[in-house]
């Protein structure tokens, strides 16, 4: 996947140069009512608004390859990626291995069982029920 | 003789280390205390009628918390049909980003909580079900779990969770934030398009609109950025977001509505100005939309380009 980046990256930056550098000398028509979209003016307003759409087009991509060498069904892929947000698909694709998963399971060693119980009935910690 | 003492010493040491760590946490444990303002503004007990109950399978915390907000919501969905949607089977769990995106798929706007008690119980209060990540376990040996706040008593200083395989589960305050500040407080909740949460700053309630009518449509999302004006009269982005949506679901005249409040609350907003001018253009107002055009061509930024050309082909 990074090598896959480094190469990708100088083509999506170079194509979309290409494109901005062509609208701007052609003047390709703009139709008329074809309006600026509310997601294209705020990610206008947080920076680097070519930056971050290259950013964007990897990240989706990498989280659907993450997601599927994680397990997930194919026919899902696609949807549940295109329901994250920008900011979320970075983050995925940054993190997924490092993001908590909600599980409600616990390696278990006999030390932690200990220390876990102590905690607990200190108040500190939840595991187990008989300890409330 | 030798190696059961080596073995008793570091026994000890082990033993020591961990006293020291268990000092050093419960330093950090204590009841949660709440503002002035909401003590004053919530009711000292509340509690949210139908939720229903979901009971969790192994590791489906994550869908069966997501189940009991949707089905209190009116979203029919199940349990059994949101684990492929946000299940991930590598890491035997389900990741907070993933949560949310699910939450848009069936219709709802995720809206994350400010981090600490009063928005959890203020929400609460509103009648919301809150999904709240907690660590029931320690941060070496990390539980993650979700679970749906329902209910709260001040006086008992509790709060009542439908919890993994436990309906109704009562937690002191003090047990929950140790657990619930371990995720950093997370939390969120899930609402119809047009409700907001009591707390919410501008720009996060901007994000989570946007990212709803990313996956549902603008549409589907008018109610949504008409709420948020409301809210937040001042919000040119808001006003900007409402006319979009307007312009997109074929109201030509209230996309121009929209946009001239835009830009009366924020006479820098050239992208405003912009789509402004093009929607006069397409109402035939020719003047008024050069009068626009000339506007966003002056202001500096990423659309000056995109302005002084649209003001070329008028």
């Amino acid at each position: 996947m990074k090598t896959l980046r480094r190469f990708l990256s100088p083509l999506l930056i170079l194509a979309l140069v290409l494109g901005t550098a062509s609208v701007s000398v052609s003047a390709a028509p703009l139709p008329a009512g074809d309006l600026v979209s509310t997601q294209a003016a705020l990610s206008a307003e947080r920076g680097d608004a070519d930056r971050e759409r290259i950013h964007e087009i990897l990240s989706r991509t990498e989280v659907q390859d993450q997601l599927i060498a994680q397990g997930v069904d194919l026919a899902e892929v696609d949807a549940r990626v295109a329901a994250l947000s920008d900011e979320e698909a970075r983050q995925m694709a940054e993190q997924l291995e490092q993001l908590p998963a909600g599980a409600s399971v616990v390696g278990a060693l006999l030390v932690v069982f200990i220390v876990l119980l102590v905690t607990d009935i200190l108040g500190l910690t939840n595991v187990f029920p008989f300890t409330r | 003789m030798q190696s059961r003492f080596i073995r008793l010493r570091q026994n000890a040491r082990l033993a020591g280390v961990l006293l020291l760590g268990l000092v050093l946490l419960t330093g950090c444990a204590s009841t949660p205390r709440l503002a002035e303002t909401t003590q004053q503004a919530i009711p000292s007990q509340a509690w949210v009628d139908d939720v229903p109950f979901h009971a969790q399978r192994e590791y489906q915390c994550g869908p069966a918390s997501l189940a009991m907000v949707l089905n209190h919501d009116g979203v029919d969905v199940s349990m059994e049909a949101l684990i492929p949607q946000v299940f991930i089977p590598g890491r035997e769990g389900s990741v907070q980003p993933e949560m949310l995106a699910t939450v848009r798929r069936h219709g709802r706007v995720p809206f994350v909580l400010n981090d600490n008690f009063d928005a959890l119980l203020t929400e609460i209060a509103a009648g919301h079900p809150v999904v709240v990540m907690q660590n029931l376990s320690l941060p070496a040996w990390p539980m993650w779990h979700y679970a749906v706040a329902i209910g709260y008593d001040l006086e008992a200083n509790e709060l009542t969770l439908h919890s993994g395989e436990e309906a109704e589960r009562i937690e002191s305050f003090r047990r929950f934030d140790a657990t619930w500040a371990r995720s950093d407080r997370w939390a969120f909740v899930a609402l119809a398009p047009g409700e907001l949460p009591h707390g919410i700053g501008e720009q996060r309630a901007l994000e989570a609109t946007a990212a709803f009518e990313q996956v549902q449509g603008a549409v589907d999302t008018l109610p949504a950025w008409q709420a948020l004006v409301e809210r937040f009269p001042a919000s040119g982005m808001g006003h900007f977001a409402l006319g979009n949506a307007r312009h997109a679901a074929g109201d030509l005249a209230g996309a121009i509505d929209a946009f001239r409040n835009a830009v009366a609350q924020r006479d820098d907003l050239g992208v405003a100005w912009l789509n402004l001018g093009l929607s006069l253009q397409a109402d035939g107002e020719t003047d008024e939309a050069r009068q626009a055009l000339r506007r966003a061509a002056d202001l500096p930024g990423h659309w000056q380009p995109r302005a002084r050309e649209a003001l070329v082909q008028l």
